[in-house]
């Protein structure tokens, strides 16, 4: 009966100065993000911290090989040309994964495949044959001298370009209302992958 | 007398781990990078620069590491680590430019035990 006169809503009020406090305030509430915004190219997202820590290694690994290089070549020329390798093709890695073109992705995507390869062929080499690396390479012992961050480092590159050649994919071949709902699943699946550990 | 002080390298290494724990509590909440990262990030290069300040001073009264070469690059890259994450990270709008935080912290930590590795001399 009363419910009008006792209910502080201002929905049936005319005027709006009446009520200053419920209408609709929206706080700007910190800086918690509003679910996660799906990323725009491959070096956003996820792949903000990617390229980061591509870089970080493209630098280490080429600057060392160079140091080691123009210092010493002859004490282990083997390691040392390996390092100059590792170093290339991180730089490589960085670049195709700033840039985020599908050719720049192709090329990512072999430069990531090399680059796990290359860890675990030199990683067994290094172990096998241990007066061939006097010194150490990125690569030697799976990357045991970075906290074998070369090791994971090319699978994450891997699953985040396998993401993108998916969301790519389905963008180019469905069309319209059903698309957007397989699109969007696959996209939460494969970003689910990268972001798992 | 004969040592670089140990006070700035270990406020290095305690200061980074603890940007990199904060940066990475803050990713875990889903937080984008925020003044308080900022404000951390802009203590550790700071901190940095002291330290380089430091071991160039020691290397211009006449100490020497075995390999000057690889000091001479640290110190020209280390403070650019906390300079690019900054940039690189608040750039981004998600959770993952804490992460980059993250590392640069961690990486700062990382480097600053190396620097011991490549000259003894500077005490941790």
């Amino acid at each position: 009966m009363s419910e009008p006169a006792a209910s502080p809503e201002p929905t049936a009020s005319p005027e709006p100065t009446a009520s200053p406090e419920p209408t609709a305030s929206p706080e700007p509430v910190a800086s918690p993000e509003p679910a996660a915004p799906r990323p725009e190219s491959t070096r956003t997202g996820p792949g903000r911290l990617l390229v980061a820590v591509y870089g970080l290694f493209a630098l280490s690994a080429s600057a060392r090989a160079v140091v080691q290089i123009a210092t010493k070549f002859s004490h282990a020329p083997v390691a040392y040309l390996l390092s100059a390798f590792a170093g290339a093709v991180y730089i490589l890695a960085t670049v195709t994964l700033t840039n985020g073109s599908p050719t720049a992705r192709r090329i990512a995507v072999l430069s990531c495949s090399v680059e796990f390869a290359g860890v675990l062929a030199v990683g067994t080499w290094s172990l096998l044959d241990r007066a061939t690396f006097p010194d150490a390479t990125v690569w030697s012992g799976y990357g045991s001298g970075y906290g074998f961050v070369p090791l994971v480092l090319p699978v994450f590159g891997l699953l985040w370009l396998r993401y993108w050649a998916r969301r790519a994919g389905t963008r180019r071949t469905v069309v319209p209302a059903p698309g957007d709902a397989g699109e969007a699943a696959e996209a939460a699946d494969a970003g689910a992958d990268v972001k798992s550990v | 007398m004969s040592s670089v002080n140990g006070v700035v390298p270990t406020t290095i290494i305690v200061a980074g781990l603890a940007l990199a724990g904060y940066a990475l509590l803050m990713t875990a909440l889903n937080r984008r990078v925020g003044l308080v990262l900022l404000a951390a990030l802009g203590v550790l290069e700071i901190l940095l620069l002291v330290l380089v300040g430091i071991i160039v001073a020691r290397l211009v009264g006449g100490g020497r590491p075995a390999s000057v070469a690889t000091l001479i690059g640290y110190l020209i890259a280390m403070p650019f680590v906390p300079v690019i994450a900054g940039f690189w990270g608040a750039m981004e709008r998600s959770r993952w430019g804490s992460a980059v935080f993250a590392v640069a912290g961690l990486v700062a930590a990382v480097l600053m035990v190396r620097l011991h590795e490549i000259w003894p001399a500077i005490h941790v």
